[in-house]
């Protein structure tokens, strides 16, 4: 699995798609950042995550049990 | 003392905070404030749990490769979790026995900081969490390095973390895991008391990200989390029901290697002036537990100023290889699973639904401050339902009705 990760991330950054500087706007908007409100998502995650076994897609940070 | 620590670290922040904004240009933003405050509820059969988390959060960018950030966050938590699990089988046979609950009541403080030093194209952030709670006590190291590559086309980042935990039990006097007491309550935690002990927890999270732009509409994300958890995981104060008169604290293993891939999806919609978000993420576990989890949410922005979201999620798991709804008999998925036992709601398995909304509000003059203090202000209101449904998990052969969860936050975020 990582090594497809590794060879779809290598082919698909060597050029095939480029966006100019100049037509970034769009990209730049808050509405299409996966995590534009962090702070919020982060209090929602901690609430979810003591309900569910599983974990991943959300970072690395963070410290204590928290898991009432 | 511990929460005296949160808050030197806090006033230290924002000391910082207000020395740099002073020595700055009048339009350079220096330093971010954001203070949020979140109330988790639910009271599903038996049980019932209120938890409030305040934060604060101080961002200080001194230089435009620097940024320095520091951060206190608590949980107030009370309520009532059942105390002793059996299922229906047990039940039958004993049907003068209830289910018995304990009440709950901690609070947890957490503080932390992290520096970013950033390039043109690259940063690397470095940081520390320290939490405490009456029975657990939580070290937390991470970095995180991030480039850019190919005109911002493409982000990879590789993230790594480190928890030195520890976490309260009862001392055993016995070393057979079917004669082990419950802690009974967090009294004498983490002091000389002789009937007190504790376990450490390591944990090694490491994660990969890639983000590609594919047009000026469209970008996508993959990621790969992995995590090794090493120490005592089972939830001390939970007994369960092994057979007649074997009540015995929960017992898990101590290895449990978790791994996840998350694809996300965002599409703006020109005509609408928004923006479709899709996630999808697959996850396992050494404990045999399987999960599936797909995500969609549409934002967009009403005039300049606000930005309104709506969220569905939907999630399905199975239970862990040794979970089981009652361990003294009966049929299949009934019955003992070897030399492990939970009592535990999240290793059993269930699906979810969550649905939520966002509502965000800023405020940033192109010329001049607010109230001349403030480069930019903003309000996010959030809340969100989430329902459980077990497909085996009871309370002595009793289903969990009324399993919805209602988390909501607000926070202020303020730009000096």
């Amino acid at each position: 699995m990582i090594r497809a990760f590794a060879i779809v991330a290598v082919v698909a950054s060597t050029g095939c798609a480029t966006v100019a500087p100049q037509q970034r706007a769009i990209l730049a908007d808050p509405t299409m950042q996966f995590d534009s409100e962090a702070r919020h998502e982060a209090a929602l995650r901690h609430a979810i995550d003591n309900r569910e076994g599983s974990m991943g897609g959300t970072g690395v940070a963070g410290g204590g049990c928290g898991c009432n | 003392m511990r929460v005296q620590l949160g808050k030197k670290a806090c006033a230290s922040s924002l000391a910082v905070a207000v020395l740099a904004v002073l020595g700055r240009p009048v339009n350079a933003q220096v330093a971010e404030v954001d203070t949020s405050h979140t109330v988790f509820y639910e009271a599903p059969t038996h049980t019932n749990m209120f938890v409030y988390t305040p934060s604060v959060d101080v961002k200080v960018a001194p230089s435009p490769w620097l940024e320095v950030r520091a951060g206190w966050e608590a949980d107030v938590v009370s309520g009532a979790s059942v105390s002793t699990k059996f299922g229906a089988v047990y039940h039958a046979s004993h049907p003068a026995d209830v289910v018995s609950t304990a009440s709950v009541h901690d609070l947890r403080n957490m503080a932390g900081g992290e520096l970013t030093v950033k390039g043109d194209t690259t940063s690397l952030t470095g940081g520390y969490d320290y939490s405490t709670e009456h029975d657990y006590q939580s070290n937390s190291l991470h970095v995180n390095a991030r480039a850019d590559a190919f005109q911002h086309n493409t982000q990879f980042a590789l993230s790594y973390g480190h928890n030195f935990d520890r976490v309260c039990d009862r001392v055993q006097t016995e070393s057979d895991p079917t004669r082990w007491s419950a802690l009974e309550t967090s009294t004498g935690c983490f002091t000389a008391d002789a009937t007190r002990t504790t376990h450490s927890i390591a944990i090694d999270t490491f994660e990969s990200s890639w983000a590609q732009s594919w047009t000026p509409i469209v970008e996508t994300q993959l990621t790969y989390t992995a995590q090794l958890v090493d120490g005592f995981q089972s939830d001390p104060y939970r007994s369960v029901i092994l057979g007649e008169a074997i009540k015995t604290q929960e017992h898990v293993p101590n290895e449990r290697a978790r791994q996840a891939v998350t694809g996300r999806l965002a599409v703006y919609l020109r005509g609408i002036k928004g923006a479709l978000r899709f996630s999808l993420r697959g996850y396992s576990d050494t404990w045999a537990l399987r999960s599936a989890t797909a995500e969609a949410e549409f934002e967009k922005n009403l005039g300049d100023s606000v930005r309104v979201m709506l969220r569905g999620r939907f999630y399905k798991q199975s239970g862990a290889v040794f979970w089981s709804d009652d361990y003294t008999g009966g049929d299949p998925p009934l019955g003992p699973r070897g030399q492990y036992w939970t009592g535990d709601r999240e290793l059993s398995p269930f699906w979810s639904w969550l649905a939520g909304f966002r509502f965000v509000w800023t405020d940033e003059p192109e010329h001049g401050r607010i109230l001349g203090l403030l480069e930019s202000f903003k309000f996010v209101g959030s809340a969100s339902v989430t329902s459980f449904s077990y497909d085996q998990y009871t309370l002595g052969g009793l289903p969990v009705s009324d399993a919805r969860a209602y988390v909501g936050t607000v926070s202020l975020v303020a730009a000096f």
